[in-house]
């Protein structure tokens, strides 16, 4: 059987257009008042996919590991500063432990899946590097600053049940148990809720564009089949890490709780 | 002459700040074993900020903190805590039985094994009935949870009790019941007992000291 490969033009993307025209004209007629706010949107997305495509073109094209390595630096950068800013409750350190967390799971899930799944040579290849580190880091983000916001919640509702733990003697460890617990959970489900449902309903993103881009079925689900274990390691990852370097955070050397921490999120 | 021996607990000029606010400022007390201690003052006055110390859950910003003539932050903090058995005022009861809550501490402490008959022993020792050992939790009433928070701490062997406003949510009879419980506890296991209360009248016999507190000062 042939592979179709359909072309876009930028031609077809101004008809694509009208598809928007239509939507806008409708949120109108129904007085919603989002109509700016699409049109923005749909502004929005035309500029920055198309510098994207731009950026990216130019990133291929650089042939040199230093390059890579020194961009993937500055996506875990931006990616600390997105997550620092994403916490409401500041814990003291936050940036520098989102950066380690990040660096770590990066380096082993990127190493494994350039190294030893795809055996991508040479090693840096930016067509491999780029994307792939690029769905680690914003996945992790999101699983790290869903735990950490779920974290401190926890801590801040048990906070009584946290420091009965400690006067009968427990560790800190034990003291956080069930508050560790319930936030990992809520990083996790999601992802979880993922593997369970994927292609029941609907054919995954990734795999969407491959097939249209003409590549056999086959083999776009065995890359979709990565994809999603490389998002529950790296979720798992990334969030053990994270809470791992946080809970610490809250409690002296003396096993006490910091309670004035919690205190700031009122 | 016979050996002194240290006090119980010993506050040296002891001060706590958190966040900028002076909650303790210069505190020194001594409280001997087999004291009966009753702490009073007006709510916000730092009593329970006070307990906590005593059970090491603050560290002073200046001054000491001994136990049985050590420092109370020391490497056995764990083994103090449990000799220091505190009930808070809002005692914590978790989901599963009466028994789960008892033995909390074997979810960290895997040597922890009372025998049956310490278990319904501790029961007993705050009039809780024995058959209530498997009963949820969480159905208990007020003054149910709060005895048994203390027959928990009392499945630690402890020297001394540290007790927040315990009959605060109570209704009188229940509270009178509890503060009977209390004493006798302490007669019978000669425990040192620090007992909490914001109001000041009306506490049972065998108090041997009383202090006030105001906003975070021996008055
Ligand atoms: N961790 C904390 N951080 C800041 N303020 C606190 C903290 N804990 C208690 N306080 C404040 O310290 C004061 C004394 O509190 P507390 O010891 O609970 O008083 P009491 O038990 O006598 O009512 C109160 O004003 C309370 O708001
Ligand atoms: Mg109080």
């Amino acid at each position: 059987m042939e592979h179709s490969f359909y072309i876009i033009t930028w031609p077809d993307i101004f008809v694509s257009l009208v598809l928007v025209a239509f939507c806008i004209g409708l949120i109108k007629w129904w007085r919603v008042g989002l109509e700016s706010s699409i049109l923005i949107g749909t502004v929005r997305t035309f500029v920055q996919l198309s510098v994207m495509g731009y950026v990216l073109t130019w990133f291929f094209a650089q042939d040199h590991w230093l390059f890579m390595v020194g961009l993937i630096a500055v996506m875990i950068l931006i990616a600390s500063f997105e997550g620092y800013r994403r916490q409401e409750v500041k814990v003291p350190g936050y940036f520098l432990i989102v950066m380690f967390s990040m660096a770590i799971t990066v380096v082993l899930i990127l190493g494994t899946i350039m190294g030893f799944i795809l055996d991508v040579k040479p090693w840096y290849s930016p067509y491999a590097m780029i994307p792939i580190a690029g769905m680690i880091i914003g996945n992790g983000l999101n699983s790290l600053s869903l735990t950490t916001n779920r974290l401190m919640s926890e801590l801040h509702h048990r906070e009584e049940e946290i420091e009965l733990f400690l006067s009968l003697g427990a560790p800190p460890k034990a003291a956080v148990e069930e508050s560790m617990k319930e936030s990992v959970k809520a990083a996790l489900i999601p992802n979880i809720n993922a593997l369970m449902m994927v292609g029941l309903v609907q054919i995954p993103g990734v795999m969407t564009g491959q097939i249209l881009a003409g590549i056999d079925p086959l083999i776009a689900v065995k890359y979709q089949i990565m994809i999603m274990y490389m998002w529950i390691t790296t979720s798992t990852l990334a969030t053990v890490l994270t809470q791992l370097l946080v809970i610490r955070k809250f409690f002296t050397p003396h096993q006490q709780l910091r309670r004035e921490m919690l205190r700031i999120s009122d | 002459m016979i050996d002194k021996q240290p006090p119980l607990f010993r506050l040296e000029n002891v001060s706590l700040k958190i966040s900028g606010k002076l909650l303790l400022e210069n505190i020194s007390l001594d409280i001997s074993q087999g004291d009966f201690m009753l702490i009073t003052g007006p709510s916000g006055s730092g009593k329970t900020t006070l307990l906590r110390m005593l059970n090491g859950l603050h560290s002073p910003t200046s001054g000491n903190v001994h136990y049985n003539g050590k420092p109370i932050l020391n490497e056995n903090l764990a083994q103090t805590r449990q000799e220091i058995g505190m009930v808070f005022q809002n005692p914590a009861v978790f989901m599963g039985s009466v028994r789960e809550n008892l033995l909390l501490r074997q979810r960290w402490d895997a040597s922890f094994l009372p025998s049956e008959k310490d278990t319904a022993n501790a029961l007993q020792n705050v009039d809780l009935a024995g058959d209530m050992l498997n009963a949820d939790a969480r159905s208990l009433s007020g003054g149910e949870k709060q005895r048994l928070a203390l027959a928990r701490v009392l499945l630690n062997n402890p020297k001394a009790l540290l007790l927040d406003e315990p009959t605060a949510n109570l209704d009188e009879a229940l509270a009178a019941q509890i503060l009977e419980r209390i004493s006798k506890l302490k007669h019978d296991l000669g425990l040192t007992v620090v007992l909490v209360s914001h109001q000041s009248s009306a506490y049972m016999e065998g108090i041997s000291r009383n202090i006030q507190l105001d906003k975070g000062n021996i008055t």
